[in-house]
């Protein structure tokens, strides 16, 4: 028993790898779904379970949506600038 | 309104402000707004702990990170003690124990903070459903039509 919770504190003691490149900027999605899970719960007047869920969906689509145009249009403007 | 009810609805605010910082979603437990209080205590709470699953308890850093340190003091004062123990804990050479370095310890420090952010809503948000007087208008929850 105190061997497990010796595990599972050990896993806060490291720091995980992630690597140098683009797809370290998926890590983005799971924070964005927080953000519209929270941001709706404190919003919504009445919490209905499926209402809920549609407008969370709705918001981390749309935020999810600008931050990929986001990124797009900038690599884009790089582009742009130094080729 | 007389005078001793405004002292206890000005004592009610104080304390749901507290709980709702002591604990994320406590806020809003207190007056009775239980569904919401669920939704944001598991996702404030997974945030943070995916923060530091990824970064290290070292992203929680009093000294050498302290904006991010008061961003991430908001989701708990537990986060204090964490914050004590990667201050004061140090190897035999002198150095400290818990550091976090390189992209871990970006996405650990922003999950963290995000998280202590979202719970200030939260805290702002039971403060003010109190203020308005919800938990005493609506009562019990209102369940799925």
């Amino acid at each position: 028993m105190t061997g497990d919770w010796g595990m599972l504190a050990a896993a806060f003691v490291d720091p995980i790898h992630i690597p140098t490149d683009p797809t370290s900027v998926l890590w983005m999605f799971p924070l964005l779904l927080a953000i519209a899970v929270v941001y709706k719960a404190t919003k919504m007047r009445v919490l209905f379970g499926l209402k809920f869920a549609k407008e969370v969906a709705v918001l981390f689509g749309t935020v999810s949506g600008f931050m990929v145009f986001l990124g797009a249009a900038m690599i884009f403007l790089v582009k742009l600038i130094t080729e | 309104m007389t005078t001793q009810k405004k002292v206890d609805h000005g004592l009610l605010l104080i304390v749901v402000g507290l709980a709702a910082w002591a604990v994320p979603g406590a806020g809003h437990l207190i007056i009775k707004e239980r569904r919401r209080a669920a939704i944001i205590f598991v996702a404030v709470t997974a945030t943070f702990l995916v923060g530091l699953y990824v970064g290290s308890i070292g992203v929680v850093d009093p000294i050498g990170a302290k904006p991010w340190y008061i961003a991430q003091l908001m989701a708990s004062p537990a986060v204090g003690l964490i914050g004590h123990v990667t201050e004061t804990a140090v190897t035999e050479a002198g150095q400290r124990q818990y550091v976090s370095y390189g992209r871990a310890s970006d996405v650990g420090q922003i999950y963290t903070s995000i998280a202590g952010l979202l719970n200030l809503l939260c805290i702002l948000s039971a403060v003010y459903m109190t203020y308005c007087g919800r938990g005493e208008m609506i009562g019990e929850e209102e369940d799925d039509g």
